[in-house]
Order: structure tokens, then C-alpha cells, then sequence
């Protein structure tokens, strides 16, 4: 899978595609301690499966930024992906978007 | 976050003791977490709980309560008490159908208890390790009629409405929470994974020199019958003699005298051995030293914590072809050889693939431990805060909202 990088200003974007599980956790937690801003905006447009180790790496990017003011934000959920998030709950754990420019427009508010 | 667990917890042999005790060694390690009391069962003849002996700077302080007895008819009521004592920001539930008694009053009433807590003020969340729908209530020593079985069904779907009014409540197995959603239309019902126990180097896949083992682990007598496992060695043993059978555990709540009833009926039988209770800081030789673990159920309640221990220390694992168990190695990626639930021979064919196939035996291990490495304990626990602290945001939301009305009028 993919792991593509880039900022909008302040805010750090990561795209990700395909599967997004315990293979590629990993590498996005990694990710997390090069951002110098603890503003984050994931988004899962062409996330077509996501596992238990994928949302505890979300979970933990969220907390890792709120512990310093920020915030892990995500965008443009599929629908299987979706269900994952309804099913764990985790939905209401995180600030989720319909698009990348309005996730990236939150942290503007 | 000052957190009240109600719970069986070791020494305590109730039920779900071991899955309580790695939830909160991990728990009291999160810095939201100020501060843990266990509402725990009283031990046999009021013996005290021993003292808290890992306690350290950055550790949540733990405070064991004894506050309610197996089988006691008033146990939720004696929880509610404690836990308006205590006034903790919020209550975990670790419980499944049978944890506050064997017989049917005592358990059903000891499941008011979430309702209770919650019907008082405090927020509650409630993970539930089976649920009445898919327990097997025959095997599992409850319901010995078929009018019976009707009636206990109907007080377990109202015990599970008075479960789901918790704040939330957690299973481990979608299929679970598809069953609370579509038949009581519950909202509050989410999937929490089971979690890891052990963080633990990959372990050695080959069991030690000697005889090989064969291990059974948990409580037996109710849904574990060993019968048909220890026929099954019967088997084995005519044509193999570097063979051992090891029960580690103790009786069922509900079964007591079971196992000392087999060993009896089986003192003929060379290389039968009888653990008896395992204490915690034996349980990893107990599956190191085992070649294959077995699971001899006549049916499942969906906990899965002994698959889960396998997994860890990296055995094979001989299971019922029983449809909840099926269902939960295939969605949890783990493997294992499958017999005909209660047939000795079967299982003995099953064991046999196992035992004469080494590098299946590796092979099957790896995998298992590969499932049971999916997701730390520690990040369930994560989830669990997280959930905890949206409880109490909704919570404190609607008190302030409620607060400005009240000022308006």
C-alpha cells in the first residue's frame, strides 16, 4: 500500500489506498513523530479495507495530537470503511469529512 | 478518570479473572487513568485479596473491594452501594451470563447491576463476553427442559434489554452486535476487539524434550466436558506411549467435584495429570510445555481467551467444529485442526494429525501466534478510554444544557 505525504499550510496530509492494516500501521505511526504541527487530516478516499491495528493507529495518531493541541481529523470514508468505524464505534471518537478541503478548513475554524 | 471495574479477579476463580487482570495491568499504565477500583467477588471464607505489589510511580493506584459473593441473590444492589461509595467518574462491566451465580435468580439478578449503576447517575459500559442468544444453555448447565430452556430464554432477552441500558455496551464478535442491533434495536452496541494478552518475545514453537502434550486449559464441567478428550488419549495411548495428557485448571463454578469425578474414574490411566488451579505466574510454562492445545467444547459462549493464550505462546490447537468457534478463528485469522464435538474418536483423529506432523504442528502455531499478536491489550484498552471519555462528554453536554435551561426559565 501507498503512503503518500503532503502539508496544506499547516496541516499534515496523508493518503493512503488499498488495504490499510497491520502492515501498513506501522509506517503511520512513524509518520507521526516527523510532523512538526500536531494538525493531521487522513484521508481515506481509496481506503477499501481497514483493520483493528489500522483504527488503534488512528486512535493513537488522535491522541498523540491532542496531547498538544492538535488534532487528527479524517475525510472521505467508503463505505466499507464506513462500517468499520460504525461497528467499533469509533466514529464518534473521531472529527470525520465528507471531503479533504473541508477537514483541512477545520482547523482553520 | 477515576474508573470502577466490577469483575472476578485473581485470586478470585470466577470467570473472566484472567481477561480482568491484563485489562487493567495495562489500564493503570494510561495517564487518564487517576485512579481504579475492582468490585470484585469476596473470596472463599473472606480471605483477603493479597496487596498491590507492582504499585509505582505513574501506575494508577488499585483498590480491591470485595463487595459482592457468587450466587448471592443481593449483588446488585451490594454494587450499586459500592459504587455510589465510591463515586467513580464511570463503571466498567466485565461480565457474560453466568458471573454472579449458578443458579438462575442469582445470575439474572446480578445483571441488573449495569441498569442500576447507570439508573443512579453513574455512566456505565458493560463488556459482554457472550450473549443468550447463541449460548447453548443445555451444555452450558442451565435450561434442563425444553419449557425451561423457553423460559430462561425469555428472562435472558429481558436481562439483556437491562444490559443495554448502559451507556454502552461492548461484545467481541460482529456477529454479536448485529444480533443486539437487529433484535432489540440497540444503538449503544459496539465491537471492541479482545486483545493480546501478553506482549511477549515470539516464542519457541517446539515444545520441550519428553513426553509430548497434550493440554486442556480453563474451567471445566459445565460447556468444557474432558470425557471425551480423555478417551481420546485412551486412543492414542494403544498405539503411542510418549504421550501425556495435562487438565489444567480447576471445576466450573456450576460443576463442582467435576474433574475429581473423571480423575477417579481414570486413576488406571498412565500419563492423566490434574494441575488443578493455575496460578498466574504459571501459565506460561503450562502452555510451553504443551505440544497441542485442546479445546474440548460442547459448545462455545464466545469468550475466547484461551485461543488467545495459545496464540501467544505459539501452540496448535485441536477444536470443535462448533459454529461460534469456527466463525471466530476465521474472522480473528486463527487456524486449528477441527473433530466432531464430543466424539472421542474424532478428536483422537485430530490429534493425530497434529502429533505424527511436526512442521504442521509449527506451521498452525506461527499463524496462531501471528492472530494473537493482531492487537495489544494495551490498545484495546486505548479504545476502551476513548469510549469512556465520550460517555462523559455527552454526559456532562446534556447537564450543561440542561443547566442553561433551567436559567432561562
Amino acid at each position: 500500500m501507498a503512503l503518500n505525504t503532503r502539508s496544506i499550510g499547516n496541516v499534515g496530509v496523508l493518503d493512503l489506498h488499498g488495504r490499510f492494516d497491520a502492515h501498513v500501521a506501522p509506517a503511520v505511526i512513524e509518520w507521526y513523530g516527523r510532523l512538526p504541527a500536531p494538525q493531521i487530516v487522513v484521508n481515506l478516499v481509496d481506503v477499501t479495507f481497514i483493520d483493528s491495528s489500522a483504527l488503534a493507529a488512528l486512535a493513537g495518531g488522535m491522541k498523540r495530537c491532542r496531547q498538544r493541541d492538535g488534532d487528527l481529523r479524517l475525510c472521505a470514508l467508503q463505505q466499507p470503511v464506513r462500517v468499520i468505524f460504525e461497528l467499533t464505534r469509533m466514529h464518534r471518537a473521531f472529527e470525520i469529512f465528507a471531503t479533504e478541503a473541508e477537514a483541512v478548513a477545520s482547523f482553520t475554524r | 478518570m477515576r474508573i470502577a471495574i466490577v469483575t472476578p479477579y485473581p485470586p478470585s476463580q470466577g470467570s473472566l479473572n484472567e481477561y480482568a487482570f491484563h485489562f487493567i495491568r495495562f489500564l493503570r499504565q494510561k495517564p487518564e487513568i487517576s485512579e481504579i477500583f475492582i468490585l470484585t467477588d469476596r473470596l472463599p471464607d473472606d480471605a483477603a485479596y493479597p496487596p498491590d505489589t507492582v504499585a509505582q510511580p505513574g501506575l494508577a493506584p488499585l483498590h480491591i473491594v470485595p463487595c459482592w459473593r457468587f450466587g448471592a441473590l443481593d449483588n446488585a444492589l451490594r454494587i450499586v452501594r459500592t459504587a455510589r461509595s465510591l463515586a467513580p467518574d464511570i463503571v466498567l462491566f466485565n461480565i457474560q451470563f453466568a458471573s454472579f451465580g449458578s443458579s438462575k435468580p442469582s445470575a439474572a439478578l446480578g445483571l441488573l447491576a449495569p441498569a442500576m449503576t447507570r439508573a443512579v447517575g453513574i455512566p456505565t459500559i458493560v463488556l459482554l463476553h457472550n450473549i443468550m442468544e447463541t449460548v447453548d444453555l443445555k451444555s452450558a448447565g442451565f435450561g434442563a427442559n425444553p419449557l425451561v430452556e423457553r423460559l430462561i430464554r425469555t428472562f435472558g432477552a429481558i436481562t439483556t434489554r437491562a444490559l443495554l441500558s448502559a451507556d454502552l455496551l461492548a461484545v467481541t464478535i460482529p456477529r454479536y452486535v448485529e444480533i443486539l442491533e437487529h433484535k432489540y434495536g440497540a444503538t449503544n452496541v459496539l465491537l471492541a476487539p479482545h486483545g493480546a494478552f501478553d506482549e511477549a518475545p515470539p516464542p519457541s514453537f517446539e515444545p520441550p524434550p519428553g513426553p509430548l502434550q497434550i493440554m486442556t486449559f480453563g474451567k471445566f464441567g459445565t460447556y468444557k466436558k474432558i470425557e471425551p478428550l480423555v478417551e481420546a488419549f485412551r486412543l492414542l495411548r494403544e498405539t503411542r506411549r510418549d504421550l501425556e495428557l495435562v487438565i489444567a485448571g480447576t471445576d466450573s463454578p456450576n460443576a463442582h467435584g467435576y474433574l475429581e469425578a473423571v480423575r477417579l474414574a481414570n486413576v488406571d490411566l498412565a500419563g492423566l495429570r490434574f494441575t488443578g488451579y493455575v496460578a498466574e505466574e504459571d501459565v506460561p510454562r503450562i502452555f510451553q510445555d504443551a505440544g497441542v492445545v485442546v479445546f474440548p467444547y460442547t459448545s462455545t459462549t464466545g469468550s475466547s481467551g484461551v485461543l488467545h493464550q495459545a496464540g501467544n505462546y505459539g501452540r496448535a490447537v485441536v477444536l470443535p467444529r462448533l459454529g461460534d468457534l469456527a466463525e471466530l478463528i476465521a474472522e480473528e485469522g486463527y487456524t486449528g485442526e477441527f473433530f466432531a464435538p464430543e466424539n472421542a474418536q474424532s478428536l483422537a483423529e485430530a490429534l493425530a494429525r497434529l502429533l505424527d506432523d511436526p512442521a504442521r504442528r509449527r506451521a498452525m502455531g506461527t499463524q496462531n501466534y501471528l492472530a494473537a499478536c493482531g492487537l495489544p491489550m494495551a490498545e484495546v484498552v486505548e479504545w476502551y478510554i476513548l469510549h469512556a471519555q465520550n460517555v462523559l462528554t455527552v454526559r456532562n453536554a446534556r447537564r450543561a444544557a440542561r443547566r442553561r435551561e433551567f436559567v432561562k426559565r
